[in-house]
């Protein structure tokens, strides 16, 4: 007990005599803890806001009448169902319990703004649908005007009308893709609130949405039912149950909402908070890289005081709690600061958000046990386990140690470790190849990549003195004697050097593996459509799915009525079970595809398809042995089944997808329809300008979609790539600064532990300007060193990446010279950054008292 | 004769109000071109303060400083840096070497700061004279405690100095090492013409010197030329008898 009081007292003093040299630390861990628990509790609370969202959504349903066939393609969230009949109504209003019973006749709607713009769509759905009658079942609520009564009349969320400047009594479009005069005639909240997050919604009278809405009239997309006092949820969908045909089921009004929590939280919740969760992670393991070392650095510059200890009598325990007590209170003063800086970040996020039109539905902030904990746990964990090793090292500290002349320390660069680690990087290496290369075997790459970093890491202290030796030499040649002192401070401690570089290095590794697989990506996608589109201007538009409404079929064949345009041809999207599993179709024109898209070598024939002809990719063929003459079954959510015959077999499937049929054949089948892209190949001898011209004229009065040249399409395509990496770039800046914290960190330790040297120096005549340039050319070289092995690290990664997730082979791989290039002058000048306090405060020292100094 | 280096009514006060310490408390002195010179007297009667005032290391309370002509006290801290390079060398009791650098680059240094080379045949008679030449390539922990001090004394001399200050340089040596580098010093002085200021506890020494200033509580109390082990011993004697019961032989 004694003993573990004496522990925590030197440890004390210690911290209080030695306050800067755990600043470093415990901001690392301070960021740290402060990114993961902002990104927890952030995402406690959206779950929370979606969760409050979708029970008002619902608060007032009991029961929803929906098909029970759903089709589902990977990739998108909610699937496809086919609509109920009407005429169920009649049935479910007798059902004993019923108190209200309304169809909901849904689709995607845009408004255009009172600027001509279309209104949201970035991500949250546009919505219409008809407004109903019964203030139970609809979760919106009129606030002023009145409900649609006419046609052409609609009543649109607050939300929309503020966004897009519209006031009761305008008149504006509805792209349902087709282009719909619409006059607001009220305006409606949900729950409350302006809107469902940030979704538009606009309401109309039930014939014109189901004219708009939906192929054919009697149709709904669902049917809500009401209970009546009384009579529970599952009390009354058992009862409804009961009147449905086969094919239409009955659910709770709670079984839904909870469907549509998890369809947000399962796809876009969970993958945005693992997302930050990473990031957070990387950033922590770099903050590890800067503990362990500073706490190494200290403990090195404590052996004559911890061999004093010994002498005197202490035990190997004591001194080992000392190091380790001081790693425990930083480490609590840092995770408990970061915990709350991380409520604060989460709290300023979302008030950001809303402010930056980011889709988060607005809601308190949620402190979850878990957000609190974890973060909490992880930085102790992190902060202690890294000073761990040190401490242990500390408390071996032979009691002679106080006796010798500390000499430089050269250990680090060991044989065994140039022979493990080069043993270790050759198998990784190896593995990576074979994994992305040969068998595109992810997980062989993936644990490849790993050994591959380990062994980096294991021989960093080995590469440092070659690499900062290399690295240096231009620097002596510049800069005379300032470069080769600071060269060989560098090299001085290979350990501490590569410790302190790792850091960085890994910061840079995973920047560049991001920057060479977004130029990869991106390059993929240039080449996709330069590759396979053959027409000269594209009109597209985003989806339903992606908060849009595609666009109106009757656009491509008015825009080929033009006498410019030789052919105008329109993509469509459908949906099928193939060999069980969902597929996407593309419904369009195939005969007069081929003019404008390259579908490389054709098999077989793509004309007369009819009713029941289709045409597949050859990676689709080869992989299910098809070719023209087979026979595919496909299966529709309406529940048909028809066997199509295999017309022809394509190679470029870039732009066309894998399943190409015809309208003729789609139609049966329809829901609403819309075209995702219509391609445009003018007549000869007609310029690119005056085409462009001539089809916007026309895409104007069908909600005026972007007409794009085939660069801009290109371009465009690839935009969202660049939204990714700067997403990516922002969250990796926190790791950056973390690994600049650390250099800055042993560079102040470094400083202080050669007091005398800088003194002497200083005496005989080097100029504060000299030295201050000293100590910055050495936080220069161990940036070069992390930022040049990083890069090389993360271009080779980068490269397993692009290869090991190109299954078909076909994407390209690029290295972006410039953004690389920017990142090794950004570590460059984060080196000179990082060297600026400690170079100051080395030029600061005062001679004598430093020549004195002990 | 001309000063090679000299203070008038020197006066350095540390600290104040009842912890004030009067380390220098009015000295004039000169420093002869062409001579050795050394200073004693008992610990903590300013002698390395003095030193380091006049080198160029410190600042005076009051009174001046000069180097030749230049008074030190008119220059800034970048200009006393340039002075101390090019005019003036030292030898500190320990810790004089750079432990990054060779045992050739630590001779050099003051001038591949000021990045200008090195006289070459003098840096290489030095190192002949203070017999180094086998050992120019090894760092500083792999030579003895005298040799590290044989490198100060050699770098102290590479620029050609109007003046080296050298404080105990042979505090931390056993006598034999000690008179090596003692000698080296006095070779310094009556061989090649240098001015060299030391400051000694040790009257064996301080004979190698031409002239012994002596000084007590900030002042300097006597001077003595041609000194003999014995007489300065004598000397000291005599203010041990005089200044009470301090501790002046080490
Ligand atoms: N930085 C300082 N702050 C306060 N007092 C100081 C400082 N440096 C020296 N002194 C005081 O000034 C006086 C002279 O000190 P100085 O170092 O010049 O003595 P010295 O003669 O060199 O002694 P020694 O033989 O022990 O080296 C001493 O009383 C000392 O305590
Ligand atoms: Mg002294």
């Amino acid at each position: 007990m004694r003993a573990v009081g004496t522990s925590l007292r030197l440890s004390r003093s210690s911290l209080r005599a030695h306050k800067r040299r755990f600043a470093g630390t415990f901001l690392a861990v301070f960021l740290g803890v402060s990114f993961l628990a902002g990104t927890m509790v952030m995402g406690d609370t959206l779950r929370a806001s979606f969760d409050t969202l979708f029970t008002n959504a619902y608060s007032g349903t009991d029961v929803v009448v929906r098909s029970a066939d759903v089709i589902t393609v990977s990739g998108q969230g909610q699937g496809t169902r086919e609509p109920v009949s009407t005429e169920l109504l009649g049935k479910l209003e007798a059902v004993p319990g019923v108190a209200a019973v309304a169809p909901d006749v849904q689709g995607a709607g845009q408004l255009i703004g009172s600027d001509g713009k279309p209104v949201g769509g970035q991500g949250p759905p546009t919505l219409a649908g008809n407004w109903i009658a019964d203030a139970g079942l609809n979760p919106y609520a009129l606030a002023e005007g009145h409900v649609p009564a006419a046609h052409g009349q609609a009543v649109i969320n607050r939300g929309a009308a503020k966004k897009g400047g519209l006031h009761i009594g305008d008149t504006t479009t509805l792209r349902t893709p087709d282009p719909v005069r619409v006059t607001v005639v009220g305006i409606a909240t949900f729950g409350g609130e302006d809107g469902m997050g940030q979704t538009t919604f606009t309401g109309l009278t039930r014939a014109d949405a189901e004219r708009y809405l939906t192929p054919k009239a009697g149709e709904a997309s669902t049917i809500l039912v009401r209970a009546g006092p009384g009579v529970s949820q599952r009390q009354l969908a058992d009862r409804v149950g009961q009147v449905l045909p086969k094919g239409i089921e009955a659910i709770t009004g709670q079984q839904a909402t909870n469907e549509n929590l998890d369809m947000v939280s399962g796809r876009f919740l969970t993958l945005f908070t693992t997302l930050l969760t990473v990031f957070a992670g990387i950033a922590l393991l770099v903050a590890t890289f800067s503990i362990h070392n500073t706490f190494a650095i200290v403990v090195a510059q404590r052996t004559r005081e911890n061999a004093l200890l010994r002498a005197l009598g202490a035990s190997r325990r004591q001194v080992l709690g000392q190091t380790l007590a001081e790693a425990v209170a930083v480490a609590l003063v840092a995770s408990v600061a970061g915990l709350l800086g991380g409520i604060g970040i989460a709290a300023g996020l979302q008030a950001l958000f809303p402010a930056v039109g980011f889709p988060f539905p607005a809601g308190s902030l949620v402190l979850g046990a878990t957000a609190l904990a974890v973060p909490l746990a992880v930085g102790l964990v992190v902060c202690v386990g890294s000073a761990l090793l040190p401490a242990v090292r500390a408390g071996r500290t032979a009691p002679l140690a106080a006796l010798r002349e500390t000499a430089v320390d050269h250990s680090g660069a060991s044989r065994s470790r140039a022979v493990l680690g080069g043993a270790a990087l050759a198998a990784g290496v190896a593995l990576t190849v074979a994994g992305a290369g040969g068998g595109r075997n992810v997980w062989l790459a993936a644990s490849g990549a790993v050994l591959t970093v380990a062994a980096f890491v294991v021989l960093g202290p080995v590469a440092s003195s070659y690499a900062v030796r290399a690295l240096g030499s231009p620097l002596v040649r510049l800069r005379g004697v300032t470069g080769a002192l600071a060269r060989r401070n560098a090299l001085r401690s290979p350990k501490r050097t590569a410790a302190t570089a790792t850091a960085l290095m890994i910061g840079v590794t995973v920047v560049s593996l991001f920057t060479v697989f977004g130029a990869s990506l991106k390059a993929t996608m240039d080449q996709t459509v330069s590759r396979s589109f053959a027409g000269d201007v594209a009109i597209s538009a985003p989806v339903r799915g992606a908060g849009g409404t595609g666009l109106s079929p009757k656009l491509a064949p008015a825009v080929a009525k033009l006498p410019e345009v030789r052919t105008a041809v329109g993509l469509g999207g459908g949906v099928a079970t193939v060999d069980g599993g969902g597929r996407q179709l593309t419904v369009t024109d195939p005969a007069a595809l081929s003019r404008v898209l390259d579908l490389g070598t054709v098999d077989g024939s793509l004309a007369a398809l009819g009713g029941d002809g289709i045409v597949v990719s050859r990676t689709e063929a080869d992989k299910h042995g098809w070719h023209p003459g087979s026979s595919i079954p496909l299966a529709f959510a309406d529940g048909d089944r028809r066997t199509f015959t295999v017309r022809a077999v394509y190679g470029e499937s870039g732009l066309a997808g894998s399943y190409v049929i015809t309208r003729a054949a789609w139609a049966p089948h329809r829901v609403q329809d819309s075209d995702t892209l219509v391609a445009v190949s003018f007549r000869a001898g007609v310029g690119t300008d005056r085409g462009k011209a001539a089809v916007e004229q026309v895409a104007r009065s069908y909600g005026n979609p972007d007409v794009q040249t085939r660069s801009e399409y290109a371009a465009s395509s690839a935009a969202g790539v660049d939204m990714f990496l700067t997403l990516i770039y922002a969250l990796l800046a926190l790791a950056v600064v973390i690994a600049l914290l650390g250099i800055a960190n042993t560079l102040t330790l470094a400083v202080h532990e050669r007091t005398r040297e800088l003194g002497l120096l200083r005496a005989v005549g080097q100029t504060r300007a000299q030295l201050r340039a000293m100590v910055r050319w050495e936080s220069v070289l161990v940036a070069a060193f992390g930022t040049v092995g990083g890069l090389g690290l993360g271009g080779f990664l980068g490269w397993a990446l692009v290869r090991a997730s190109d299954s078909a082979g076909t994407g390209a791989f690029a290295v972006p010279l410039v953004q690389l290039a920017v990142v090794l002058l950004v570590g460059l000048v984060a080196g000179v950054l990082a060297g600026w306090r400690p170079a100051r405060r080395a030029a600061g020292l005062d001679v004598l008292r430093a020549i004195a100094a002990e | 004769m001309t000063a090679a280096a000299r203070v008038v009514d020197a006066v350095k006060v540390y600290g104040g109000g009842d912890a004030e310490v009067r380390a220098l408390d009015g000295v004039t002195a000169e420093f002869p071109a062409g001579r050795f010179t050394a200073i004693m007297g008992p610990s903590g009667s300013g002698k390395s303060t003095l030193m380091h005032c006049a080198a160029g290391l410190d600042t005076l309370s009051s009174g001046s400083a000069f180097i030749g002509g230049t008074e030190l006290g008119a220059l800034g801290d970048r200009q006393l840096t340039l002075l101390r390079r090019e005019r003036i060398g030292f030898v500190f009791q320990a810790f004089n070497l750079l432990p990054t650098l060779t045992v050739a680059e630590n001779i050099t240094l003051p001038q591949d700061l000021a990045g200008t080379r090195a006289d070459d045949d003098w840096v290489d008679a030095l190192i002949d004279v203070v017999g180094l030449r086998d050992r120019l390539l090894h760092r500083p922990s792999e030579l003895s405690g005298g040799q590290q001090q044989r490198v100060a004394v050699a770098r102290a001399l590479a620029g050609r100095p109007e003046v080296v200050f050298a404080d105990e340089p042979t505090g931390n040596l056993d006598s034999r090492s000690g008179a090596e580098v003692l000698e080296l010093l006095g070779r310094a002085v009556h061989g090649m013409g240098r001015t060299v200021v030391m400051v000694t506890h040790d009257p064996v020494a301080a004979a190698h010197a031409d002239e012994v200033v002596f000084l007590a509580d900030g002042r300097l109390v006597d001077r003595m030329a041609d000194p003999t082990a014995e007489k300065v011993l004598d000397r000291l004697k005599a203010f041990d008898g005089a200044a009470g019961a301090k501790e002046v032989v080490s």
